[in-house]
């Protein structure tokens, strides 16, 4: 392998690793605080680009390109809101209540997914970068958005993480993650918590759906093979640990962008499914989880 | 020992009965061609119930086998040359094995790691068909897969007769399959498990051959729908593995009841009949799984028994009388299993 072909890797590799953080740590958010997995994160992303898109890019309302990312990212953390407020609240506490929340997290995609196909069409769709023009780092030369987004990940994480650390809210967010009766005994308003969690993380994923817009065509179903990813990524880092979640985030983009090179595109995907049921048969709690019984 | 033929029991040979008489009333090819596409995916819901209901595996991957029957069986038709029955019943096999695999990891998971691990398989198995494009077709998906006859008889011909016939009668098969499995006192270890895995342990019952047996039964009629999916529409494209489908056929499950058996099948031939008859209005070919959707949410926040649970619960009052019709003439004409 060449010093550039090295390179080359390592710098698509972080780009890759991250939108995957972005997008794995909202998902992880709501694990680790609420235990249910959220299959409607994707098309969260995807909703947050064609709001996004439809107040940028769209005849008639030219409005300024971060004034359209907010209120996209502001509109789907409402939504977010609504959403757990309607179908995983009622089952809070119940014995299958993993499951149950499952089937509505699909249902809540379902319902989404073909509403925006109704109200966007078919017809494929880009919104116009954050910034342009093209950026050389290391010899390899990578669009000015997507170097954008490699600084805005560990930044939005770095702010996540002080959230969730230093703020009343944020160490409110991991007690119920803990312990949610405690939580409540001691004065938490546990419901609350969860509105904001899930608040978070839709935003998160609208955040990362609106990004990834100027990069891909986007369609109905942008959100479905990122999210994909992400739940790799959140297994690979062990279920439970935001810290795992990032580390795993920028290991498997690097992973995935060094089989594309050695591989090939075909292969890429099936090994790294295969590596991950591997992974899962010899270290359930994820590479950097720990063991939980 | 005689037991009285129940209500149920009458029931179901009506609704048999019925059912083969359907293509005699319905002469339009299109409503044929709903009855049958209902019948697979009854087929689909209700081998789901087994390991989602009864077992309680938490098998995301059961789409999976269905698309392995249906690429299978294209496949081995296809390419291969082999007889289009032989190739179903090798899409079941494919399925089956595919089963045995998911099993392996999921013996050893629990929770949100068996959801996780089986959707992993089914996107693993997705990403190898979209990865080999010059055999499966990729994203294009694989045409002109030949069709099912027999004694130079088309089944296609005369308004599809023959493949109404051949969907009911898989579907009969798998039902019946379904009823004596969930019967059986192996169906009664799967329950076991179920509602307590720590009681069952001790009391003999090996969770993971269990488990094992249970993903591979629910397998093979799912992995034969597939191959006559495949027969049938001629197609086989990546898309069955798609997140809507899984939510589509899952909807099935939830609005036709869990541990049912015959609720999922019920359910499968309401929705696709209503969901398709939706599609003549303007619009509604997008809004009609929205619909859906909603409709599986409203089930699962208010009748998380699925719909048969209504029917149970009005039992009491009306069954009653019914019961003792039925009692008092058909007395006596089944012997119980």
């Amino acid at each position: 392998m060449t010093l550039h072909s090295l390179n080359a890797m390592l710098v698509s590799g972080i780009v890759l690793g991250s939108f995957y953080a972005i997008m794995a740590s909202g998902l992880s958010l709501i694990w680790t605080t609420l235990g249910i997995f959220n299959f409607a994160h994707g098309v969260f992303m995807a909703l947050g680009a064609y709001v996004a898109w439809t107040l940028s890019d769209a005849a008639g309302l030219n409005l300024w390109l971060g004034a359209s990312i907010a209120f996209a990212v502001a509109s789907v953390c409402a939504l977010g809101i609504l959403t757990e407020r309607l179908v995983i609240r009622p089952f809070y506490g119940e014995r299958n209540m993993l499951l149950v929340t499952t089937m509505t997290t699909l249902a809540v995609m379902m319902f989404l997914e073909k509403g925006i196909q109704l109200l966007w069409g078919p017809r494929l769709k880009q919104i116009r970068p954050v910034a342009s023009g093209d950026v050389t780092v290391l010899g390899v030369t990578i669009s000015a958005h997507e170097a954008f987004v490699v600084c805005l990940a560990p930044v939005l994480l770095f702010g996540l993480w002080g959230f969730l650390r230093l703020t009343r809210t944020g160490r409110g967010i991991r007690a119920v993650g803990q312990n949610a009766q405690a939580a409540r005994l001691i004065g938490i308003n546990v419901p609350a918590m969860f509105a904001i969690t899930f608040a978070l993380s839709a935003g998160m994923a609208a955040l990362t759906g609106i990004l990834l817009g100027s990069v891909r065509l986007m369609t109905p179903g942008l959100g479905s093979e990122p999210l994909i990813k992400a739940l790799i990524i959140v297994i690979f880092g062990g279920l439970g640990s935001l810290g795992g979640t990032i580390g795993a985030a920028y290991v498997i983009g690097m992973l995935e962008a060094f089989l594309i090179i050695n591989i090939g595109m075909y292969w890429t995907p099936s090994t790294m499914f295969l590596l991950l049921i591997l992974t899962l048969l010899v270290r359930p709690q994820g590479l950097f989880g720990k063991a939980v019984h | 020992m005689r037991k009285p033929l129940s209500t149920n029991s009458l029931l179901l040979a009506l609704v048999v009965v019925a059912a083969l008489a359907v293509p005699f009333v319905v002469q339009d090819s299109y409503w044929r061609h709903l009855f049958i596409i209902a019948f697979i995916y009854a087929i689909v819901a209700s081998n789901w119930d087994l390991s989602l209901g009864y077992a309680g595996i938490f098998n995301f991957g059961h789409i999976a086998f269905f698309g392995i029957g249906v690429y299978v069986t294209g496949l081995a038709a296809k390419l291969l040359g082999m007889d289009p029955w032989v190739a179903m019943a090798f899409g079941g096999l494919a399925a089956s094995l595919a089963g045995a695999l998911v099993a392996l990891p999921v013996l050893r998971l629990k929770g949100i790691y068996v959801i996780l691990v089986t959707f992993a398989f089914s996107q693993f198995v997705l990403q190898l068909v979209l990865s080999q494009s010059d055999v499966t077709g990729g994203t294009q998906g694989l045409v002109r897969i030949p069709t099912i006859s027999a004694f130079g008889y088309n089944f296609l011909r005369d308004q599809r007769f023959g493949y109404y016939y051949v969907a009911l009668a898989l579907l009969v098969a798998s039902t019946v399959f379904l009823r004596l499995l969930v019967g059986s006192n192996f169906g009664m270890s799967l329950r076991a498990l179920r509602d307590n895995e720590d009681y069952a342990l001790a009391r003999g019952i090996p969770t993971g051959m269990q488990r094992l047996k249970v993903l591979v039964a629910s397998a093979f009629f799912t992995g034969v729908a597939g191959g006559f999916y495949a027969t049938y529409l001629r197609v086989a494209s990546p898309e069955v593995f798609g997140f809507s489908t899984v939510a589509l056929v899952l909807s099935m499950v939830l609005v036709g009841g869990i541990s049912t058996i015959y609720g999922p099948i019920a359910a499968a031939v309401l929705l696709t009949l209503g969901t398709e008859s939706l599609v003549h209005f303007a619009g509604m070919n997008e809004s009609r799984f929205m619909l859906v959707a909603v409709l599986m949410l409203v089930i699962l926040l208010f009748f998380p028994r699925g719909l048969a649970s209504l029917l149970t619960k009005t039992r009491p009052s009306k069954g009653a009388a019914a019961g003792e019709t039925g009692r008092v003439n058909i007395a006596g004409n089944e012997a119980s299993p």
